[in-house]
């Protein structure tokens, strides 16, 4: 026990003294508080006005006309910082008609869009016909604040031609609503804020991604020590004075130690975050039990999977490369998250909480979004896992013994089912 | 008298290949043990079996009367071929680490580490970090950290190579002390001056197996040289004439004469003391590399 723990200790300080190490951990949280910030200050001021949109329009009638060029003023009141230039495009009385003098300036860039207003649109009927020249992906949003000016221009108008009321029409499509959370007391009540509903969304997520981290991300530490021992031809001298076991418990136990720092920090700073934003985040202490549980299990699959591979490679490029098809089964949970949150309980869910390698990502994520789980998935999942982990520390520990002291080339499929074979 | 280590008919294959084929040895406690045998022979393979980092394929091997897997393997320290550190650690802390992996106390450490960092010579590198060293001392730091908890045997695997004469010489020094203090030492080796110098017992394997064991002297009897030094007055260029001689090499005022198979030396001396006065007449005693390169062939003679 204390030479496993020597190992752990070792692991723990050299891994957390890395510079890259440090920088990983800070990285990801400045990284969102640096985008958070960054694009606050750019909602504020932009750095002076973009150049203005120019729209040609063709053909709409007078008081049309006008409610559109209102439209247009007031918007570049409201955010000079995107101001749009209305231009129009008339017949001159030569033999071209407006419409092809209007593409003809779109392009030619006198115009980056030319609206051209067909049939009766007042009365009902008719198109908006949106035309537009190699469109930048820059002008994207204000093409679509002109189309939703334009439109509204026109219902305006049939409102007008019709004689409804838009006063009267706003007061009757006026339905406040007002999202209130009871608390677990009586009489504790609060009002659900916009960032609250989006933390209830993102929570779930957060902590997948956290045991997502903590395992993956575990994982190229776990290599690289791998590999430096065998590279560094360190691994005999270790295994001299201890069995290979304690060597890879003592290796899963100290970087499972750094990944739980790692998870705890980042967590405690996205509930500190939360809770200075007056967000509040409700995680029960069974949910990071069970977290606790299935992290460790999942660390211990996944580093006895890196063990095995590891102990056949000779750099960490090798190991990346067979490691990469195992690597994905985990990205699959990130990828498909959202349906996975919307329902904890489909197919998708159930069937990814019973692969080993995703199951701690899986369990955890349904029980952080649905805490109603049977208490029989939780332990089959468990059962599932632990079922893995004998499973692969077994073919793990095969390959291990006699990979770790292979040099040179590495031994190819068929050499190492022998090894798998063996006793 | 339970040996330090036992051997019994040990075999271990790598594929196709017989890396130890029926491999009996047995070393004394106490004794200074002599590892040797061309590229190949299995050396490395033999002392990993010993360390139980490898299992055999069959036989036995008991360290200290016990099975090599037991916690008899606490007694040893190892110190594999195969060179390596943890480049990033201080040269005390890796001390202290293997030290620790060994079951040392801290107390233990604490005495113990500053003495062998004394012992080699690298006390003044105490704060360094292994990468900042130099291949010789590297060399001496990973046989102190093999040696850190004093234990009873101490298995070398080469040594010697790689380290200057300066330093030679200190491992020399180090390895006679501990038989003194009455351990057992076992390393394997290329250097048959080394093993002259410094071995109870030889074994000489190759590809797998024995080829002579025993004490230096039981080795030399069993080989008698074919080289005669020879001292003697006038003109000795008749030597090259004689059905005796094979080649004859000046060696300072004397002549080495080596003998033609079969060919008896006190024939050679009655034929000297018929022509001329003989000043000196030795039968030379056989050196180890003689005595191997005969027994292991030619085509390994640059091995040695």
């Amino acid at each position: 026990m204390w030479k496993i723990y020597r190992v752990a200790q070792r692991e723990f300080v050299d891994t957390v003294k890395t510079r890259t190490f440090l920088l990983g951990l800070l990285f990801i949280p400045v990284l969102i508080i640096g985008i958070g910030l960054l694009g606050k200050k750019m909602s504020e001021s932009e750095g002076g006005p973009r150049p203005a949109v120019r729209v040609g329009v063709t053909s709409p009638a007078g008081e049309l006309l006008s409610r559109i060029t209102k439209a247009f003023v007031e918007h570049n009141t409201a955010s000079p910082q995107t101001p749009l230039e209305l231009r129009l495009v008339s017949d001159e009385g030569d033999r071209t008609s407006p419409q092809e003098r209007g593409k003809e300036q779109l392009r030619q860039g006198e115009l980056d869009a030319y609206v051209l207003f067909e049939g009766d649109l007042e009365g009902g009927q008719g198109t908006l016909q949106f035309y537009t020249h190699k469109p930048r992906a820059s002008q994207i949003d204000a093409m679509w604040t002109v189309e939703r000016l334009l439109r509204d221009a026109v219902i305006d108008r049939r409102y007008q031609t019709r004689g409804i009321d838009r006063a009267i029409l706003a007061e009757i499509q006026n339905v406040p609503i007002r999202r209130v959370e009871l608390g677990q007391e009586q009489g504790r009540e609060q009002e659900q804020s916009e960032g609250q509903r989006v933390a209830r969304m993102m929570v779930p997520f957060a902590f997948m991604y956290l045991i997502f981290i903590g395992i993956v991300g575990m994982g190229q530490h776990m290599i690289s020590s791998i590999i430096e021992e065998k590279n560094s031809r360190i691994i005999e001298m270790l295994l001299s004075a201890i069995s290979p076991f304690q060597l890879m418990a003592g290796k899963i136990a100290g970087l499972a130690g750094v990944g739980l720092t790692v998870m705890a920090l980042w967590g405690l700073a996205a509930y500190g975050a939360a809770t200075w934003q007056g967000i509040e985040i409700d995680v029960g202490p069974d949910l990071l039990v069970y977290g606790l549980f299935y992290y460790i299990l999942g660390f211990i699959l996944f580093s006895a999977i890196l063990a095995g591979v590891g102990s056949i490679c000779n750099t960490v490029k090798e190991t990346q490369s067979l490691m990469m098809p195992i690597t994905l089964i985990f990205v699959i949970p990130l990828v498909t998250w959202p349906q996975l949150a919307r329902d904890p309980n489909g197919d998708l869910a159930r069937v990814l909480s019973y692969v080993p390698p995703t199951t701690p990502m899986l369990m955890v994520l349904r029980l952080a979004s649905s805490p109603d789980i049977w208490w029989g998935e939780i332990v089959l999942s468990f059962l599932v896992l632990t079922a893995g982990v004998l499973v692969s520390i077994w073919l793990a520990a095969k390959v291990f013994r006699t990979g770790i002291l292979l040099y040179g080339k590495r031994p190819g499929p068929r050499e190492v089912l022998r090894w798998l074979r063996e006793k | 008298m339970v040996h330090a280590i036992e051997l019994q008919e040990v075999r271990k294959s790598f594929g196709p290949v017989r890396a130890v084929d029926g491999l009996s040895v047995a070393v004394p406690r106490g004794s200074v043990y002599g590892f040797l045998g061309p590229n190949g022979a299995g050396k490395t393979t033999t002392l990993r079996m010993v360390m139980d980092i490898i299992r055999p394929d069959s036989g036995e091997i008991r360290l200290f009367g016990e099975p090599a897997s037991s916690s008899a393997r606490g007694r040893v320290g190892y110190m594999p071929e195969e060179r390596g550190l943890y480049r990033r650690m201080t040269t005390a802390a890796v001390l202290r680490y293997f030290g620790s992996l060994k079951g040392m106390t801290p107390a233990q450490l604490a005495q113990r580490v500053p003495a062998w960092l004394e012992r080699i010579d690298l006390a003044t590198h105490a704060g360094k970090k292994v990468e900042e060293l130099s291949r010789g001392m590297h060399q001496k730091l990973q046989f102190a950290a093999t040696v850190i908890n004093d234990p009873e045997l101490v298995i070398l695997d080469e040594p010697f190579s790689g380290l200057d004469p300066v330093n030679q010489d200190l491992l020399r020094e180090i390895i006679t002390e501990m038989r003194q203090q009455g351990r057992t030492v076992l390393f394997s080796t290329h250097g048959m001056h080394e093993a002259e110098q410094l071995c109870d017992f030889l074994v000489l394997i190759n590809q797998g197996r024995v080829v002579v064991n025993g004490t230096l002297d039981q080795i030399r009897s069993g080989h008698e040289s074919r080289t005669v030094s020879i001292e003697i007055e006038g003109d000795p260029s008749f030597l090259r004439t004689l059905p005796q001689v094979a080649a004859v090499q000046p060696d300072g005022r004397r002549l080495d004469a080596t003998l033609r198979e079969g060919a008896d030396p006190q024939d050679l001396l009655r034929v000297l003391v018929e022509r001329t006065r003989v000043r000196a007449f030795e039968i030379k005693q056989p050196s180890l590399h003689e005595i191997f390169v005969r027994l292991v062939g030619g085509g390994h003679v640059e091995d040695l």
